[in-house]
């Protein structure tokens, strides 16, 4: 597997988890294609227009990425606090096709704002690594974190608040937990989390524009979180490697592989309607991981 | 541009969004769930029509240069479109819909297994006839004149054909809706599918006669537009698919007038954008849809729904 399609398969697993955070307070955003576009955007105009970000022609310093992700994920997390009030106050389908329609009228924007470069977008984004490799390090490392925060989260007074909205919304305020500020904070970590994804992905891709943040890609990320799971984080990781790998495995069957695709997320809820990745499934892999290393530690104290 | 104009350009775009979301509404007050396969419907609507009244596939695609052996008039191609697209629907409630319901499972899924429906779909037709874009030809109507003068605006008889179908389609639909069995029996399922159940209504069969129509009126709003612009590709539903979710919102989740009146609304405002911000146009329906979401959560029309604890 080259490394190029490995940083594919990690930017879609990180996105996953951008969808999964708002699902953990059982809040149905398909708004992550839209923040992850405006990252990008925050990256590429910083880069090709910024001296102080632009480095040496081509290749760009590894400080003026992080400090682009960072910004990204800040104007990402601003946009997403400033509207999250009133449109958290919808439910179920309502939040999402609202979610639907701010991608709709971020991608209009990017499209049609005077500095974004109308439909061709931003191209000759300088690069941080020489190499795909190093976008993969740098991308494994920041998926790490993002997998760390998940799992601590459920340590976290934060994270049994949002377990209890989703499970009962009128119940969990009852027993006092803010659920307006609770659900905020889903959306906006949500939104942070695709800016930031943005901002690296548009140094990888090289070019952005305003097709990154459609409709298309909102329903896709969706699927990557139905597909792997959307209880435990684990899920949407397995969901957006796999299905991010999917189409570019099936490229041997030339024409038909979107058709495979397809087939492959009309059935995949029809036989996993939990997701790939359950509690139960967990428990049983860690059991037979337990008890294979438990073998081999017997083994040396054999006769 | 002056005012009339305007206003016939913004109703009959509009009668496509309201065709378009009346079957996105039919299908929501029976399940409550989105089907995201409803473009691709549509889209199979305009290549059918295209087909029946003669037209040949071009030279990419499995099915290069073919061509059926008759050639029907626009009139009698457009409702043999709608049967087909309506079968489709069927297929597609069948594949996607029914095993979700049977297992009881969480309706998120069917916006995933019907989006794969309408990737397949999509897909398939791009295998089949290629990514090129098809024309009717505006000679299929027969001999109507391109276009008329209205109270000195010119109306381009597409257009008036578009609204005057969209119009007659709905008063046929609330007629049903209101007067017979059938009809009562789909607004029974929508109020609640399992009384109804209890009180000897099939539901599954009000479901599948839901997307049955919701996939005839896809279809002739395909071949309506496939006349009016172009088919642009197996692509092209899409956006409409888009518009018609805004379109859904905006006249309320479930309401029939709900769903004309959005169309409407939104088909007008987008034709009351000027020229020098028509990039902006897509925006300018979404954020009203924004807007009316936010000030009035259940849409124009839509009756607010009790919390249940």
């Amino acid at each position: 597997m080259d490394a190029a399609l490995l940083e594919q398969m990690l930017l879609g697993a990180l996105l996953a988890l951008s969808v999964y955070l708002p699902l953990r307070c059982g809040q149905l955003s398909l708004a992550t294609p839209g923040f992850y576009a405006v990252g990008g955007y925050v990256a590429a105009l910083l880069s090709t227009g910024v001296p102080a970000f632009a480095g040496s022609g081509a290749t760009s310093p590894l400080p003026a990425l992080l400090a682009e992700m960072v910004l990204g994920g800040a104007l990402a997390g601003l946009i997403a606090l400033a509207i999250g009030g009133p449109v958290l106050r919808l439910r179920g389908i309502y939040l999402a096709i609202a979610t639907i329609a701010l991608v709709e009228i971020l991608r209009v924007l990017n499209l049609n704002l005077p500095f974004t470069g109308g439909a061709m977008g931003i191209f000759g984004i300088p690069q941080p690594f020489a190499h795909a490799e190093g976008y993969v390090l740098f991308t494994l490392a920041l998926l790490a974190l993002a997998c760390w925060l998940c799992q601590r989260l459920e340590a976290l007074r934060l994270g049994r608040a949002m377990a209890a909205i989703r499970d009962d919304e009128l119940a969990a305020a009852c027993v006092g937990i803010d659920t307006p500020r609770t659900k905020l904070i889903a959306f906006v970590a949500s939104a942070v989390l695709a800016g930031v994804t943005g901002a690296l992905a548009a140094h990888f891709f090289n070019s952005w524009n305003a097709r990154a943040g459609s409709f298309d890609a909102s329903i896709t990320t969706l699927a990557f979180v139905v597909f792997g799971g959307s209880r435990l984080w684990p899920g949407p990781v397995l969901g957006g490697l796999v299905l991010t790998a999917l189409p570019e495995l099936l490229r041997p069957v030339g024409d038909l592989r979107l058709i495979l695709f397809g087939a492959v997320i009309l059935l995949g809820p029809l036989f996993f309607p939990q997701g790939l990745v359950t509690a139960e499934r967990l428990h049983w892999l860690a059991a037979r991981l337990g008890r294979g290393r438990h073998r081999g530690r017997q083994a040396p104290q054999a006769p | 541009m002056d005012l009339l104009q305007i206003l016939v350009n913004g109703l009959s775009v509009g009668a496509v969004y309201g065709l378009f979301a009346l079957g996105y509404t039919l299908v929501f007050s029976v399940l409550g769930v989105i089907n995201f396969a409803h473009g691709a419907v549509f889209t199979l609507g305009a290549y059918f029509t295209y087909l029946l009244i003669g037209g040949a596939v071009g030279a990419n695609g499995l099915l290069a240069g073919f061509q059926l052996p008759f050639a029907l008039p626009f009139w009698g191609a457009l409702p043999l479109a709608g049967l087909g697209a309506a079968l489709v629907a069927l297929l597609v409630e069948r594949v996607a819909f029914r095993p979700l319901r049977r297992r009881r499972a969480d309706p998120l899924l069917a916006l995933i297994t019907s989006l794969g429906a309408g990737v397949i779909l999509v897909n398939l037709i791009q295998l089949l006839v290629g990514a090129e874009s098809y024309a009717i030809p505006t000679g299929a109507l027969g001999g109507l004149p391109a276009s008329f003068p209205l109270l000195g605006a010119r109306v381009r008889t597409v257009q008036a054909l578009l609204l005057g179908i969209a119009v007659l389609l709905l008063a046929l639909l609330t007629l049903w809706l209101e007067g017979s069995r059938n009809g009562k029996g789909l607004q029974a399922v929508a109020e609640d599918a399992e009384t109804a159940q209890l009180l000897g209504i099939d539901s599954t069969a009000m479901v599948r006669l839901a997307f049955g129509l919701s996939g005839f009126l896809a279809g002739v709003a395909g071949g309506l537009v496939g006349l009016s612009v172009s088919i642009a590709g197996p692509y092209f539903g899409i956006g409409y698919g888009l518009k018609g979710l805004a379109v859904l919102v905006l006249g309320g989740l479930g309401s029939v007038p709900g769903a004309v009146l959005g169309g409407l609304i939104v088909g007008l405002a987008e034709a009351f954008v000027p020229a020098d911000w028509s990039g902006y146009k897509d925006a300018v329906s979404y954020g009203f849809l924004f807007l009316v979401l936010l000030l009035r959560p259940r849409g124009l029309l839509g009756r607010p729904l009790p919390t249940k604890v």
